[in-house]
């Protein structure tokens, strides 16, 4: 090549290594600005998922608060117990560590294969691993001795939801169960996280299912803590790096009381049937029992299917909170609610007297409604109406009333609607119109309806709940508390107030002399539980009718059925003449209201007004 | 020269530069590799080696590297040829020969053959290039890219057709040319992706254009090196306490992504350093390329810097995400045997080719 074509050449040379050259310079300052923006601009975001990569929170279970009753005595507590737990990742061979550990601990041949399933696992992961849950003292004794040996293994304490009562207060109680995870109470734990939770409790992570459990489980939960790990990229974890100390949860102190609520049950007896107390002072409810129970142990800390399907099954239905949710009709107990109406409409005063010959016959149909005692109890005014329970005074009183005004007024004295503030799925029940049956049962609500509802039986259904806060106005003269289980601050509960122009002081004063009369008095239906107290006892008893009948020789019939036997109930308060409790009491097919539930709920008075 | 001993062929320029590069990849591997020293150890002696082998392949008048071209290109085939067809397995391709205890890329020799070659074929062609040289070396070219293609290895095959065509632009291929030829490759590009490219290859570019599709599979690579990278901030977090890198989070961190590992533990700045010492070397290269003796040795200068460069830039563009994943190891970096010793022999080369002068005109 001659000199000027290697002249052009070398030119041609430069300017291409020139513009590569350039372009590569151009790349690099490319990356470095894409390196900038990661690095600076985009710093934070990238720390946080660094972070979100290694590190690995996990919930440490808080203690549930505790249930206490008004005197301070615990319904439900923490129990200790003790687990042995592994670390698998420190075990090398497993089999000789079971053998190892065989003397100390027993174990089952199906607890060891359990054992060697999850083992692998969870050494990959640097998990721990529950061995044996609920040791023996001497199981701990034997493992403190030869701990040295074991250093793979250690005891932890496991608390177990416990109930000293676990049968008498399970409804209201309620009972706890395991949860898969409790991410609404902490989201910033994602859900996955949940099953490495760290547990204070041997069942596991626990919720309220039913009753205070359920109602205040936000109040008795507390707050979780955190335990924060670093994790590999393979799922391990590494080393812990914080801990959260979980807060235990709040007590909660009830109204209930240990000693009525013992009475209430051991009074009913294997009978199916409902009580409840309240305190007339606070609205505090004192008892609120339903038989038959079931145990709140067992299912707070594990229940074999069997069991639970046992329970399910029963005839009797265990789970069915009678004294909430129990629907009876009140029969004569709704007489006080009538003579009230009666009263406050001017359709009758206390002076009014009519006969009773023992029936009533409806004027428009001619069908007769018959009373409880054959040929009646000759003159009655309103006074003796309620001493001796007659029906055909308040068939005549309630043919008088205007349906939807008595309606009105049943529903001003807390029925058909829920009255506890802080009960379990509490039943509203029922109080019929005329627009229900015309919707429900395409028939006309004929006048028969209205006197039947007179003596508290046809379609009006009530719980033994509104029973007992029925009770506690009727004591009250109208002046009460929202009933409650929890005691509450004042400002949360709300003075309850029932007036009206037509029914004054006076006429309370009679009701109440009317109402002791009912068991304190020589005419009185409830006259037999009259010699079972010291104290004075005002009250008002009845017989729910689950057939209708027009004989005593009828019903003897009937009654080789028990299903089909006659509801007794009462509903009571007392001592008078300054009332403190109000007991309502249903005891279902126990006939016989006064004599049947009447003892019950002067037993329960007695434990409320002795203690 | 009658005194052929007196005289040391040596750039210190050259070799300070690298002398760095290598000291702070041990380091780096170090705590890459989550200290395992006997990585360390091993790269270490690749290192030793290599400027050995660089200091003694710099010595010899560049003329040697023109006469045996033909030769080493025939000798690298061969040794390809062999791998094909006896060398082991791993991770679904062979690439592997093995020599003694050493297990050697053979594919790494072409990428130094192939554009001492073309720089042979070329450097006495008068300008502009005719087309009979411009389809004999495309030929070349087409034929080592597609074998080492086959292998499968995409990134070293890249690399490869980029030096050769890298030597054909610099020698002086005409802009009409190149103009065509970008056109047809785009109406190719269907072909291309369709039938050469492997399933994982397919995949791995369009994770490229849509990250957030599968963050746990293929995808996961780019995210946790973003990851890494961006978590580093300024200053880095520490020698051996990057948490993506030393918890596992990183893949790859002693090969393709152990510029991931640089960013996170010492941040930006660790970055800038970095990318100085490379963009000095280079500079260098330019410089050499430009004053060297004759048309040879400024095409192979040329040829084999830029070869480097496009390694150095395809893997610092793979792990920041501005391309998609393709294996390519950060030179003098990564760990690695075969690809650091080619890099010492094209910079051996590159010292020979800048240092010797004729100051005998033609």
């Amino acid at each position: 090549m001659i000199f000027e074509e290697r002249q052009i050449e070398k030119n041609n040379f430069s300017s291409r290594a020139t513009l590569l050259f350039g372009f590569i310079i151009l790349v690099l300052i490319a990356v470095l600005i894409k390196v900038f923006s990661l690095q600076v601009s985009g710093y934070s975001d990238y720390q946080l998922a660094a972070l979100k990569n290694k590190n690995y929170a996990v919930p440490v279970q808080s203690l549930r608060g505790e249930i206490f009753d008004r005197k301070g005595r615990a319904l439900v507590k923490n129990e200790p117990t003790f687990d042995l737990i592994t670390r698998p990742n420190l075990i090398l061979d497993i089999d000789s560590f079971l053998e190892e550990i065989g003397p100390v601990i027993f174990l089952s041949q199906a607890d060891k294969l359990k054992y060697k399933k999850l083992q692998k696992e969870k050494a990959f992961v640097n998990k721990e691993l529950v061995l044996k849950k609920d040791l023996s003292a001497e199981e701990i004794a034997r493992f403190n001795v030869r701990s040295f040996n074991f250093q793979n293994a250690f005891i932890a304490k496991r608390y177990r939801r416990i109930s000293d009562y676990p049968l008498i207060f399970s409804h209201v109680l309620g009972y706890t169960s395991r949860t898969d995870d409790d991410y609404q109470s902490m989201p910033e734990i994602p859900r996955s996280h949940w099953k490495d939770a760290e547990l204070s409790y041997a069942h596991g992570l626990i919720k309220g299912r039913t009753g205070l459990e359920q109602i205040y489980n936000d109040h008795l939960s507390g707050k979780h803590g955190q335990r924060v790990y670093e994790m590999n990229a393979r799922g391990q974890f590494v080393q812990p790096l914080s801990f959260f100390e979980p807060v235990k949860g709040s007590d909660l102190f009830t109204n209930l009381d240990i000693e009525a609520q013992k009475s209430a049950a051991k009074y009913l007896g294997d009978r199916k049937g409902a009580v409840v107390a309240i305190d007339l002072e606070s609205g505090g409810i004192n008892v609120l029992y339903s038989s038959p129970a079931y145990s709140i142990n067992k299912l707070s800390n594990g229940m074999n299917e069997i069991e639970f399907q046992d329970l399910i099954n029963d005839p009797d239905k265990p789970f069915f909170n009678r004294a909430i949710q129990g629907r009876y009709p009140p029969a004569s107990t709704i007489k006080p609610a009538i003579g009230m109406y009666g009263l406050s409409k001017n359709i009758v005063n206390w002076d009014f007297e009519m006969k009773d010959p023992g029936f009533f016959t409806l004027p428009e149909t001619g069908r007769v409604f018959r009373g409880w005692r054959k040929g009646g109890h000759g003159k009655v005014d309103m006074h003796k109406a309620f001493l001796v329970s007659s029906n055909t005074y308040f068939f005549s009183l309630a043919y008088q009333a205007d349906i939807q005004e008595l309606a009105n007024h049943l529903s001003s004295l807390g029925f058909g609607q829920k009255v506890c503030l802080d009960c379990f799925d509490e039943d509203q029940a029922f109080i019929p119109t005329p627009e229900w049956k015309y919707s429900t049962m395409n028939a006309g609500w004929v006048k028969g309806d209205t006197v039947n509802l007179g003596i508290g039986q046809g379609y009006l259904v009530t719980t033994p709940m509104q029973l007992a806060n029925y009770a506690s106005l009727l004591a009250t003269k109208g002046k009460f508390l929202e009933p409650s289980i929890v005691i509450l601050g004042n400002q949360k509960k709300s003075k309850k107030i029932w007036q009206d122009n037509g029914f004054d002081n006076s006429d309370w004063s009679k009701m109440h002399t009317a109402l002791l009369g009912v068991i304190e008095s020589d005419y009185g239906t409830a006259r037999s539980i009259r010699d079972l107290k010291e104290f004075k006892v005002a009250g008002k008893s009845g017989t729910a009718e689950l057939v209708s009948l027009d004989s005593k020789e009828a019903y003897q019939e009937v009654r080789t059925s028990e299903l089909l036997r006659d509801h007794s109930i009462i509903i009571t308060f007392g001592p008078m003449p300054n009332p403190r409790y109000a007991v309502s009491v249903v005891i279902e097919n126990g006939e016989s209201g006064g004599a049947v539930a009447g003892p019950v709920a002067i037993e329960v008075l007695k434990s409320l007004i002795n203690e | 020269m009658n005194k052929p001993f007196q005289k040391i062929y040596f750039d210190p320029y050259i070799f300070f530069s690298l002398f760095l590069l290598s000291i702070l990849g041990l380091f780096f591997l170090f705590s890459a590799s989550n200290a395992d020293m006997s990585i360390v150890f091993k790269q270490f002696i690749y290192v030793v080696v290599g400027f050995i082998v660089m200091i003694l392949i710099s010595q010899p008048d560049p003329d040697i590297f023109r006469r045996m071209s033909g030769l080493f290109l025939i000798f690298s085939l061969l040794l390809l040829g062999i791998t094909y067809l006896f060398g082991p397995e791993i991770n679904g391709a062979q690439r592997w020969v093995r020599i003694g205890p050493m297990s050697f890329q053979s594919s790494e020799l072409l990428k130094l053959a192939v554009p001492i070659f073309l720089a042979k074929f070329l450097f006495d062609k008068k300008l502009p290039i005719q087309r009979k040289e411009i389809i004999i070396s495309l030929l070349i070219i087409f034929c080592c890219f597609f074998i080492v293609f086959r292998q499968p290895d995409l990134g070293t095959a890249l690399i490869i057709a980029c030096s050769g065509l890298l030597v054909l632009f610099l020698s002086g291929l005409s802009w009409s040319f190149i103009g065509g030829s970008i056109i047809l490759l785009i109406i190719s590009s269907p072909f291309i992706w369709n039938i050469l490219l492997q399933p994982f290859q397919r995949q791995r570019i369009a994770t490229f254009f849509n990250p957030e599709s599968d963050p746990f599979g293929a995808s996961w690579n780019i995210i946790q090196s973003k990851v890494a990278i961006g978590s580093g901030g300024l200053l880095g977090k520490g020698f051996g306490e990057g948490s993506q890198t030393q918890l596992n989070f990183l893949p790859e961190t002693e090969t393709d992504f152990i510029f991931s590992v640089i960013g996170e533990e010492f941040g930006f700045l660790g970055v800038l350093l970095l990318l100085s010492i490379y963009l000095f070397l280079l500079l260098r290269c330019f410089y050499l390329a430009l004053s060297a003796r004759d048309r040879f040795c400024r095409l192979v200068i040329g040829g084999l810097s830029l070869t480097f460069a496009a390694n150095l830039i395809i893997n610092l563009c793979m792990v920041v995400g501005l391309l998609p994943v393709v294996g390519m190891p950060l030179p003098f970096i990564s760990k690695g045997g075969s690809s650091l010793m080619s890099l010492f022999i094209a910079f051996g080369i590159i010292v020979s080719m800048g240092t010797h002068k004729k100051f005998l005109p033609q």
